[in-house]
């Protein structure tokens, strides 16, 4: 680490003056920050596919989807206080007989604080995603187009002054236009104001060490640092708008150490190194461990991560019930390994909320289980619930019923603008839902 | 190519073929499957005025690498390595992760030393032709020129990464 440490101060002071790098204010803020903070570090779980009220909060596995069936039981006991189903074990793995078991001796609930029920605003993914991220209900939001309105990422880079590589999104896949998602195309915030992405299983896909695995490593005095002197006059003959630029604003020192990481996680994929969650079989499980390496990395102030399997369920009952048994188990093994994390630990607050649900009714769609399928579309979609849990976040506390909805999705950006001291700077800015409000408030 | 005010070609071979090889590249990137296309002598900008449209990452790279391999990548591993790309939030930082792995590539082709510093200034007009697609304005070879005689250890693979890396090269 020391190398590391040094190389990146080496590099750092090398190109000082090299490029216009933002003034670093002693507390490695960019900028002063507006408000007060109550959190050093929130991750923000998107536990999203579309995760029906009924099979997660309501603890009802079978019994309510699957027409004939009576198992009942908690499929996300490292979430949710609640024994698991006793029969009809089909979400564990092997042939899905043997659950895997939890990580969490006390689950979050029991560790902090349920909304059982929570309105959502959209029913289809991307508009519900966004509905999280903006904290408003995104009415003319398209597919493959940037958020129309500030994410929380821009208003804590903007209002809060946290450096690039302290706001982190970890999105599952680069389709569904997740890689837009750590920005919008808003012009008072936009790219400048942007998250750090990675989408692990692309990024850190052993395939993609054939392509970006070998990078030649330049000296950073005498190498970087001139290279960068002639980019900056090149760049200082073609003008360029805010809206063409392309750069986050990481600075050189954050790129270096940025590039440092995906180096060490290159290596650590061949030799099986990553903290991977422990019964990792999915594309929601790979993304977490390297998630979890973000923070162990950069102990940013806020990341956020995306998780998506559970969508299995338009066409396949069986496999959507394993996929969130796995996104479960992959909160566990966050959770458990961010109270590990020296600087993280005991500091941390996790928010876990679906961006929509599913059906009340299902689909004609059939499994190999006889298990019908469902989508996402109607009212019952619209419910779905937040968990929190950290060191302000009161313990063992439900709020809300079935059918009794105590807060609303827009209330998950709202609170980690609340924990990170920029909740006044959003409320201001006008484009959020108006109802929009911290979790904190509610209870 | 949305070129206006064309210069007479005043390519060398070497940069004819690097520069044609781009501009098919340019071209390969955005045709339909069943487009033919031939090399022709590429015409140059004026000046950078008129780039105002940003490369797609498939162009970016299939520009980049045939230029500097001198053959175009195959389409498996244009998508491969555009949709990687794709995966990274800082598209700059991914650029420099891209070029980083081109340059540690033993069948890159890049000018030696003693062809650079034999004859700085036609080294810096060549440079411009083949990643701009322009001559560099007379203060901006002079710029670059002194740069590189000022620094006798700067290598030709720095002035290509500072070009491939620039503002100006992911425009057309």
């Amino acid at each position: 680490m020391t190398n590391r440490r040094d190389f990146i101060k080496k590099s750092g002071l090398a190109v000082a003056g090299a490029t216009l790098a933002p003034t670093l204010l002693p507390s490695g803020r960019l900028f002063a920050s507006t408000g007060s903070r109550s959190g050093e570090h929130v991750v923000l779980v998107m536990f999203a596919g579309g995760v029906r009220h009924q099979e997660s909060a309501g603890k009802r596995y079978l019994a309510d989807a699957q027409p004939g069936e009576t198992a009942e039981g908690n499929l996300l006991y490292n979430m949710l206080s609640g024994t698991p189903p006793n029969s009809q074990i089909l979400y564990g793995t092997g042939d899905g007989s043997v659950a895997i078991p939890s990580i969490l001796t006390t689950p979050l609930q029991a560790q902090g604080t349920l909304f059982n029920e929570v309105r959502a605003f959209n029913t289809g993914h991307y508009g519900a995603l966004n509905s999280i991220l903006q904290g408003s209900d995104p009415v003319g939001q398209g597919l493959r187009i940037r958020p129309v309105a500030p994410t929380i990422f821009e208003y804590l880079r903007r209002h809060g002054g946290y450096a690039a590589s302290d706001v982190w999104f970890v999105g599952n896949s680069v389709g569904g236009s997740i890689p837009l998602l750590n920005y919008s195309s808003h012009p008072d915030y936009g790219i400048r104001y942007g998250a750090n992405f990675f989408a692990p299983t692309i990024t850190f896909h052993p395939n993609s060490q054939t392509y970006i695995g070998d990078m030649k490593t330049y000296h950073p005095e005498s190498e970087w640092s001139p290279m960068l002197r002639l980019k900056s006059f090149l760049d200082s003959n073609f003008s360029m708008t805010d809206q063409q630029l392309d750069a986050l604003g990481n600075t050189t020192e954050e790129k270096e150490n940025i590039k440092l990481f995906m180096k060490e996680m290159n290596e650590r994929t061949n030799s099986g190194t990553i903290d991977l969650p422990p019964a990792t079989d999915s594309g929601d499980t790979f993304s977490m461990g390297y998630a979890v390496e973000v923070l162990k990395w950069f102990k940013p102030a806020f990341l956020c991560v995306n998780l998506n399997d559970v969508d299995a369920c338009h066409n396949n009952f069986t496999s959507y019930i394993k996929a969130m048994h796995r996104a479960d188990h992959a909160v566990g093994h966050l959770w458990n390994t961010i109270q590990s994390i020296p600087g993280m630990a005991g500091n941390t607050t996790l928010i876990c909320i679906p961006e929509c649900g599913r059906n009340d009714e299902p689909n004609a769609i059939v499994d190999s289980n006889g298990f019908v399928s469902f989508d996402h579309s109607d009212e019952n979609s619209k419910r779905i619930f937040a968990l929190l849990a950290g060191p302000t976040v009161p313990a063992n506390l439900t709020l809300g019923s079935e059918g009794t909805a105590i807060g609303q999705v827009s209330d998950a950006m709202m609170t980690v603008a609340d924990l990170l001291g920029v909740k006044e700077a959003v409320q201001q800015a006008g484009y959020t839902d108006p109802s929009a409000q911290s979790f904190f408030d509610l209870i | 190519m949305n070129m206006q005010e064309l210069t007479p070609n005043t390519f060398s071979p070497k940069a004819t073929a690097f520069a044609a090889a781009a501009a098919a590249a340019l071209l390969q990137a955005c045709r339909k499957s069943d487009d033919v296309f031939e090399l022709e002598t590429p015409l140059l900008y004026a000046d950078n005025s008129s780039k105002t449209k940003l490369k797609t990452n498939e162009q970016f790279i299939n520009i980049l690498y045939t230029g500097l391999f001198q053959t175009a990548p195959t389409e498996d591993y244009l998508s491969a390595l555009s949709t990687i790309l794709t995966s990274i939030g800082d598209q700059l930082l991914a650029r420099e992760v891209v070029i980083a792995n081109f340059f540690n590539t033993p069948d890159v082709q890049l000018p030696s030393m003693e062809e650079m510093r034999g004859n700085v200034g036609a080294f810096v007009e060549e440079t411009y032709k083949n990643f701009y697609l322009r001559l560099p304005g007379a203060a901006e070879k002079a710029w670059v020129t002194q740069f590189i005689e000022s620094q006798p250890e700067y290598t030709p693979e720095l002035v290509y990464f500072a070009f491939a890396l620039s503002n100006e090269y992911l425009y057309y």
